[in-house]
């Protein structure tokens, strides 16, 4: 009975944020509007980068393989013309492969080796898009990316409908992620994380596992780059510099990692701040320094991220009978 | 040709310098405290602005702000021990992503207080060497492989001949071990953060009147570190030494011959070849377990 | 009897200098519980590792099945029948009693990519469900299902350990030291598992160090002693062996 009246309540609390995610572009400005379309794509940078560290590999390579979707997608529809819908998702597969093939010398590393690995190799990627003017655009990167097609007399210029666009690609994305996670294959990362040599010895291919792990995770990165390149207009090597992935680190740690949700409380909460309250201070250059504050005294002070403290939200509002039920608990034992 | 692979080569054993200084601080923090420092580039940096302060914009002595770097650096480095290296000790990924916060502190500190752009600074002296024709050593750059020379023989001493180089070497070998046989991992591990960082600020102040300082030159050096740390073996200072100089004539040639991008992922490339192959560094000798 | 199901031929493996395990012959037989012992150091976990595809051998084979499976991966091994567990409570602990046997049941529970995201691999899913649950009842354990492994007493956690192996559908389960760190009851209890587990058709293969405690369990036992064969046969014959006897004397404290 509690359960079944836990899942209305869950049902309800979909629903609503549904609705609100579908009227919001309506209640903000153009400019907290096109903030909006960012964040969306960020949420679903910063879920897939969880993806990638259910196996327990942290990587520093993440947002270089979200610029690997955004270039091949730009490059897929201005150089050879192909329809923007079917380079996005071609540019999220080359993504996916970058990552299979990244996955042979990356995965002969475990821990410490493979994030500095990770980071050495999505180095080589940027310096390759910086060297290579032609087809990359070198330093100055690719401008006048197509943008997403008209359909009808809906222009996906406007941030409003680009928004739509975007929640339901993330919609639909975090979907899959979430149905990946609760599955045997999630099960199977979750495996490979805490005892590989016990995975393995009951026939796990931890080398295969890992590398799926990667390349589920480079596919949805980069997906979110392509809808990035395709937004923006314009892309270059800096804009997936190390800078960029030290703002998925923090989002991800901030919001935890534990569960599905905490990645994107972390983005989400750190966003909102980021625009509506320092922006509104104007602390414009003195941001990075109290992202710097945030991420240190996170680590700290709130180690298991924003998300551990949604259990303690549910306890307050389920009453006091969980309440005096804990507080009864410790009595018992001497 | 001849001179300019002979300045080439005078040009990279200055690059082997500075490198080494950086790179060896770098490693003496992971031996001991078995963290990486994502923040030693901005170390670097905070090295180079104290000359920038000190120097340009006060007027104090050229080589009092290089002592004056070092201390602060040094300082900064027991900051950092101090407020979160000490309380994550168990949790290496913690202190390496807490580091990363303490980077963007310290450079956001360098924009709001000298500006984004690079601060020039006029040399202390203009003076040089001409070698041979064609091929010259400045003082400055001289004062730098000086200064790598010496500080690191007068480190190679206090490790080999002190009570506390003996605590850290033991500390690098097992800390618990050492832990056990009495010696305290909180001052030996705020000994390497002073002198692991403070090797980075006198990098950084001797080499800033030479490039240019500007609140972001730290990322490219910290790439650097992992390379030259990661060829050289994690924890081996005498490695980071060889690696040192191993990547800095590398880089300078490929740079003088080719491109500076070609350069930098030929570096990237062999860090990386160096991962696959023997991940424990050209020079280290534990086995994988 | 007929083909040996596990049989390792002139296998040797050398660390740098040191020769871990040397020209090392023997045959396990399907149906027995076949025992491999020897003082510390002797070589038996290099043998095991060996075996179980965590190295690969410096000369020598294994032959799995008349199939010569030298160097093969763990995870292939594990696949077609040969399973090892570990030394200790080696466990998901993080995980329920009940995902601990799922995850074992991998190899059995096959399904593609697109059927996991859609949720057609249902069927699948509730077969190695219903297996794992099967396998608890069989150790006993059906009323931990949902406890987090990290919290069963230890004697629980060693038969999770087998019911995770088991999960695996072995032909051949190798016991690392299942023994070690057991009061008497626990040793009797775990005994009777090990002889439980034969009755279900797998061959057991176990390492120990403590002869005594094997002596009523294994058909064939297999003394190991520096990395060489010492002595193979029957508990009653490696027992009345003067160089067992001798090894065991000579290497301190195991004479009791």
């Amino acid at each position: 009975m509690p359960r079944a009246k836990a899942n209305i309540w869950s049902w309800l609390l979909g629903f609503c944020l549904l609705v609100g995610l579908l009227v919001l572009p309506q209640v903000l400005s153009y400019s907290q509007r096109e903030i909006a379309v960012l964040l969306i794509i960020n949420v679903l940078l910063v879920s897939s980068y969880r993806l990638m560290t259910l196996t327990g590999e942290w990587s520093l390579g993440h947002v270089v393989i979200m610029g690997v979707g955004a270039y091949a997608s730009a490059l897929f529809s201005k150089r050879l013309g192909i329809p923007v819908p079917i380079s996005m998702l071609l540019g999220a597969a080359s993504a996916g492969g970058v990552a299979a093939i990244l996955s042979f010398p990356l995965f002969r590393m475990k821990g410490f080796y493979f994030l500095i690995g990770s980071f050495a190799a999505g180095e080589v990627i940027r310096l390759i898009w910086k060297y290579f003017t032609y087809p990359f655009g070198g330093p100055k990167g690719l401008k006048l990316i197509p943008g997403f097609p008209d359909i009808g007399s809906i222009s996906f210029f406007e941030p409003e409908i680009y928004y739509y666009l975007c929640l339901f690609v993330v919609a639909v994305s975090l979907f899959v992620l979430y149905r990946i996670e609760r599955s045997r294959i999630g099960l199977t990362f979750h495996a490979i994380h805490w005892q590989d040599k016990l995975a393995e010895s009951v026939g796990v291919d931890t080398f295969r596992y890992r590398m799926l792990a990667f390349v589920l995770a480079s596919f949805f990165a980069g997906l979110s780059g392509a809808l990035y390149a395709h937004y923006i207009g314009t892309i270059n090597p800096t804009r997936f510099d190390v800078e960029e992935m030290v703002f998925v680190l923090i989002w991800a740690i901030v919001g935890g990692t534990v569960t599905f949700y905490g990645p994107i409380i972390g983005v989400v909460v750190l966003t909102v701040m980021n625009e509506v309250i320092l922006r509104s201070l104007g602390f414009d250059t003195a941001r990075p320094m109290i992202y710097g504050g945030i991420l240190i005294v996170s680590v700290l002070f709130l180690p298991d991220g924003l998300e551990s403290l949604i259990p303690k939200v549910k306890g307050w509002f389920s009453g006091r009978v969980k309440k005096t039920g804990e507080v009864l608990e410790p009595e018992k034992s001497p | 040709m001849t001179e300019l692979i002979l300045q080439t080569v005078v040009n990279a054993v200055y690059a082997a310098s500075y490198m080494s200084l950086i790179a060896v601080g770098l490693v003496l923090i992971f031996g001991v405290m078995g963290v990486i420092n994502f923040a030693h580039g901005e170390l670097y940096m905070a090295g180079a602005y104290t000359v920038v302060a000190l120097y340009s914009q006060v007027g104090v002595p050229f080589f009092v702000t290089v002592v004056a770097g070092l201390i602060f650096v040094g300082l900064l480095g027991l900051l950092m021990e101090q407020s979160f290296f000490k309380p994550l000790r168990d949790n290496p990924l913690g202190g390496l992503i807490a580091s990363i916060g303490f980077l963007l502190i310290l450079q956001t500190s360098a924009v709001l207080g000298f500006g984004v752009r690079m601060a020039h600074i006029r040399p202390p002296t203009q003076a040089k060497f001409e070698l041979i024709e064609g091929v010259v050593l400045t003082h400055q750059r001289l004062f730098v492989i000086i200064a790598a020379i010496v500080l690191l023989s007068l480190l190679h001493l206090f490790l080999r001949k002190t009570k506390f180089g003996w605590a850290m070497r033991a500390c690098a070998q097992d800390r618990e071990a050492a832990a056990l046989q009495g010696i305290s991992l909180s001052q030996i591990s705020r000994i390497a953060m002073f002198i692991g960082a403070g090797l980075a600020g006198v990098a950084g102040a001797l080499t800033a009147p030479l490039v240019s300082p500007t609140p972001y030159m730290g990322h490219s050096v910290i790439v650097t570190a992992f390379i030259i740390i990661i060829v050289g073996g994690i924890g081996q200072l005498e490695g980071a030494v060889v690696a040192a100089v191993l990547y800095a004539f590398v880089h300078t040639f490929v740079t003088t011959f080719y491109d500076g991008v070609v350069a930098d992922i030929t570096g990237l490339l062999l860090m990386l070849l160096v991962l696959v192959i023997k991940p424990t560094g050209l020079f280290g000798t534990k086995e994988r377990a | 009897m007929s083909e040996p199901v596990l049989q390792v031929k002139d296998l040797s493996r050398h660390f740098g200098g040191l020769i871990a395990v040397n020209q090392l012959n023997f045959a396990v037989m399907p149906g027995a519980i076949h025992g491999l012992i020897g003082p510390n150091g002797a070589g038996k976990t290099t043998t095991f590792n060996l075996i179980s595809g965590f190295y690969a051998p410096t000369s020598g084979q294994v032959i799995y099945q008349g199939r010569d499976v030298s160097g093969m991966k763990t995870a292939k091994l594990a696949e077609i029948g040969l399973i090892r567990t570990f030394q200790g409570t080696t466990l998901f602990k993080e995980f329920t009693v009940i995902d601990n046997v799922r995850v074992g049941c991998h190899s059995s529970a096959r399904s593609g990519f697109i059927g996991r995201v859609l949720g057609t691999d249902r069927e699948v899913e509730v077969h190695a469900t219903a297996k794992a649950e099967e396998l608890l009842e069989f150790f006993s354990l059906e009323s931990m299902r949902d406890e987090l492994a990290a919290n069963l007493a230890h004697g629980h956690q060693r038969a999770l350990g087998m019911a995770v192996a088991l999960a695996a559908d072995p032909k051949i389960i190798l016991l690392d030291e299942p023994f070690t760190g057991m009061n008497p009851e626990e040793t009797t209890r775990m005994m009777q598992l090990v002889r439980d587990v034969r009755q279900r058709g797998i061959t057991v293969m176990l390492v120990e160090h403590d002869m005594q405690a094997i002596m009523g369990l294994c058909d064939t036992i297999t003394v190991m002693n520096f990395g060489s064969l010492l002595a193979e046969g029957t508990p009653q014959e490696v027992r009345n062996n003067p160089q067992v006897i001798e090894a065991y004397l000579g290497s301190a404290d195991h004479a009791a």
